[in-house]
């Protein structure tokens, strides 16, 4: 098969500059599940992108363009969205996609069982207008929806009832966890779970062809050094992530090039803000000095971002000001700027706020979730120490960190988030609103952050269609939690790609490595 | 004859519930698997939802006996990560890791005993003392090292053995063997090498002093006396009494190549139960990882039954106590 591949591909080289190929990839993780609404994980979404397809999509630029819906609009005064779906789209399987699917894939991606159903929140219901026209009716005004559904894949009503999966199903599975039928550029035509996923073109997409795969082979690989080395040994042309260590190394060889970019999401510093004493250190159970806002700014002056991202980060890593990345909608570019690294000005706030010896205090830190994370809490242990603020490092595997910062175990803590929607609402509703299980908002704020003004302004955000002024509040939220020092935003993550010579693909900073965008030369 | 089996097979059964039971128990540390299941947009009211539905919220000794209720009729459940049968993916994942376990045990079988004998042998020799020392490298370097030193270069400089995965497999009822392609069967030499190494530098090591040992015997002077060949008293005579021990320790490592493959797969994404454990472990993935100890301690104590059978079988003098007991 490799070899009668070979041969065509020699063949096809002769008569056109870009003949077809076969792609291997390998990345950490195996999405778990092949059903596109049952775990809401970049893993899973990141590669279902590849089979599966929603209204809208993301370009190489995160600019959200038509993909099954040709174009949309607001209802009225922003009573809903109303989408023209495109027309003569097929699933995989032959079948024809129109507003009957869509109405079917709200009513499985927005279930009770479904992990994406939070997208779903602010929608009272979907109509069909006609075959190919869908209102999707919003509770109030929502100028971000099509943006925030750019990964609500569509699924065929008649496979899924046939094959007995209208509903996902995470506690046992169902046919859709290891089949497919999207309508996307590659269709799967193998799926051994852990171990190996293949990918075809799908002959009847309705798109324009950009790449120039035959087939496409997933292989989960765990171990950084044998994915470093199956991709200097050629056994695969692409790898996702090329450790950070690793990257100087693999860009000085000639077979390979490494990629770089910067990644949606930002790592920082959390607080408790509500917590009277402090849970770890030689000051366990003394007053808690990071409600002092003085202290917590002490912290961001004491923390020099540049050498973390020099040092750990290799150069890297950008610096980041807010709770967003500049790539992301809403960014404040009013409040661009991040404290100076300033030690002599740390210690003047410290002894303001009456630390003018310091404190001990325990540092809660994730050791497998971001890139270098229990590095960058020692660099962060380190820096405080100049400051006479001694830090108890105690880092963890993230499968147990989660649960301690629920249980508001942690004096401070390192946490990275991602916006799911690329918009700067995204992490002011799960880290700055104040906690509220019943509304939902709040969920990540593991410090209790509160501020009046920001749970005021969420609601308007979220409805507000006049892009200036949603911006202005957007400004004025990243204002009061930089102000405040609500968190301390360190760096922005990198993304750090490997790949062969030949390769030519495309680096979106949400992580997902997007099929249709490779050509091998 | 019939009641040792019995009581061994009783206290095999004592022992595997009391790791089943530790082991059940140390699950509620490695982490709570419910982060890993919903994303980053879940409310309470998934994760209470979710550990309701996965029976999380009922206390430890429920789950246990559930586990235990479930085990005895061969469920061992749904794993959390891929949402299929813990059975039907134990299945899938076993031919792999035990192929590759067959090959590391025969390669360190045959070397071991072959290298033993000859370092027993001509036990002054150059080469001798040159296998002797450089054995040292086996025994002292980890596993996971002498794997990455294996495919830096075998696969990245010279470019001769794949440095990941198994190759093509052909499916023989539910058995998927590397054995019958041959890129499978390249994707077999390097962690079969890796795995095989340190068994096979003690097994090399056991030879050497057994049989150095047994060619001080009298008997073995006798025969020599007697004018046999060198060689008939080499293999016949000392080497025959060399291997009883041997057969221990070998059947006992059997069981720790199987086990200690967890390492060699995940260096080389060797799609076998070893890996497959990893990865439960890193998801808390629980039904999976119950599973795999399970099994684990299942083939141990199987093997420790088999060899104190063989005992029984080679050396007459046991035979003879037990009988002489009762």
């Amino acid at each position: 098969m490799l070899r009668l591949s070979i041969t065509t591909a020699a063949a096809l080289v002769l008569a056109a500059p870009a003949f077809a190929a076969e792609f291997k990839w390998a990345e950490t993780t195996d999405p778990q599940t092949m059903d596109p609404h049952a775990v809401n994980s970049a893993a899973v979404l990141g590669f279902l992108n590849n089979v599966y397809e929603g209204l809208v999509r993301r370009n190489k630029d995160m600019v959200i363009e038509p993909a099954l819906a040709t174009s949309w609009e607001p209802i009225g005064d922003g009573e809903g969205w109303r989408f023209t779906l495109r027309q003569g789209v097929t699933f995989h399987d032959g079948a024809e996609f129109n507003a009957d699917d869509v109405i079917f894939s709200y009513e499985r991606a927005s279930s009770e069982q479904a992990d994406t159903s939070s997208w779903f929140a602010p929608v009272s219901g979907v109509n069909k207008v006609d075959d190919y026209t869908v209102d999707i009716m919003t509770i109030a005004p929502n100028p971000i929806f099509p943006d925030s559904i750019a990964n609500w894949m569509m699924m065929d009503s008649g496979w899924a009832e046939a094959n007995s999966a209208t509903r996902p199903d995470k506690d046992q599975g169902n046919y859709a966890t290891i089949n497919t039928n999207g309508t996307g550029a590659f269709k799967v035509t193998a799926r051994e779970p852990g171990l190996r996923t293949v990918l075809e073109p799908h002959s009847g997409w309705w798109g324009e062809v950009e790449h120039n795969l035959t087939r496409a082979e997933l292989t989960p690989i765990q171990n950084p050094a044998t994915a470093v080395a199956a991709l200097l040994s050629g056994d695969v042309d692409f790898i996702n992530p090329v450790p950070i260590q690793d990257a100087a190394r693999l860009a000085s060889s000639s077979d390979v090039k490494v990629i770089q970019g910067i990644e949606a999401r930002v790592i920082m510093l959390g607080f408790p803000h509500q917590a009277e004493t402090l849970k770890y250190g030689a000051d366990e159970g003394k007053p808690n000095p990071f409600l002092d806002v003085r202290v917590r700014e002490a912290v961001a002056k004491a923390i020099n971002v540049p050498a973390i991202l020099q040092t750990i980060m290799r150069g890297n890593a950008e610096e980041a000001s807010q709770l967003v990345s500049p790539a992301m909608r809403g960014y404040s570019e009013a409040n661009a700027a991040r404290p100076a690294f300033d030690v002599e000005g740390a210690k003047a706030l410290l002894a303001d706020a009456g630390y003018a010896d310091g404190f001990s205090f325990g540092l809660k830190c994730p050791n497998d979730r971001y890139l270098n994370d229990e590095a960058v809490c020692q660099a962060v242990v380190g820096m405080l120490a100049q400051i006479g603020v001694n830090a108890e490092l105690d880092a963890m595997p993230v499968r147990n960190y989660w649960p301690e910062l629920r249980e508001d175990n942690f004096d401070m803590y390192l946490l990275g988030w991602s916006p799911g929607t690329f918009d700067a609402e995204h992490p002011i509703r799960f880290l700055a609103t104040t906690p509220n299980a019943e509304k939902k908002l709040g969920s990540w704020n593991f410090g209790d952050y509160s501020n009046a003004r920001i749970d005021e302004m969420l609601p308007a955000i979220q409805s507000e269609l006049d892009d200036a002024k949603r911006q202005a509040m957007l400004d004025e939220a990243a204002k009061i939690l930089q102000d405040e020092h609500a968190y301390v935003p360190l760096y922005v993550q990198p993304l750090v790609w490997g790949a062969k010579a030949n390769v030519e693909l495309t680096q979106r900073p949400d992580n997902f490595f997007i099929l249709r965008w490779v050509t091998v030369n | 004859m019939l009641a040792f089996v019995i009581r061994r097979v009783f206290q095999s059964l004592l022992v595997l519930l009391v790791v089943g039971l530790v082991a059940f128990s140390m699950f509620r540390f490695v982490g709570d698997p419910i982060d890993n299941m919903l994303g980053q947009e879940r409310t309470q009211e998934d994760v209470e939802r979710l550990r309701t539905q996965l029976g999380l919220d009922q206390p430890f000794p429920i789950q246990y006996l559930k586990f235990l209720e479930g085990a005895a009729q061969g469920n061992f459940g749904v794993s959390y990560r891929q949402g299929r049968p813990v059975s039907e993916i134990l299945v899938e994942r076993a031919p792999a890791t035990l192929e590759l376990a067959a090959v590391s045990g025969f390669l360190a079988i045959s070397i071991g005993i072959g290298l033993g004998v000859f370092t027993a042998i001509r036990r002054d020799g150059f080469v001798a003392n040159f296998i002797m020392s450089t054995s040292l490298i086996g025994v002292s370097l980890p596993t996971f090292l002498i794997g990455i030193l294996l495919i830096y270069l075998f696969s990245v400089e010279l470019g001769w053995l794949p440095s990941f995965g198994r190759g093509e497999t052909v499916k023989i009822g539910w058995w998927s063997t590397g054995f019958l392609t041959s890129s499978g069967l390249q994707a077999l030499i390097l962690p079969s090498i890796t795995l095989g190494l340190y068994q096979m530098t003690l097994i090399m090591r056991l030879v050497r002093s057994e049989m150095l040992e047994v060619l001080r015997q009298d008997y073995i002077r006798f025969a020599r006396a007697r004018g046999l060949k060198e060689r008939a008293v080499n293999f016949r005579h000392a080497l025959k009494n060399t291997l009883v021990p041997v057969i221990t320790v070998t059947g006992l490592q059997l069981g720790a190549i199987i086990a200690f493959a967890i390492i060699t797969e995940s260096v080389f994404q060797w799609p076998g139960v070893g890996l497959l454990f990893i990865n439960a472990i890193q998801f808390v993935d629980i039904p999976v990882m119950a599973a795999y100890l399970m099994l684990i301690s299942v083939m141990f104590v199987g093997i420790n039954l088999i060899v104190d059978l063989l005992y029984f079988a080679i050396d007459p003098r046991l035979r003879a106590d037990r009988g002489g007991a009762h």
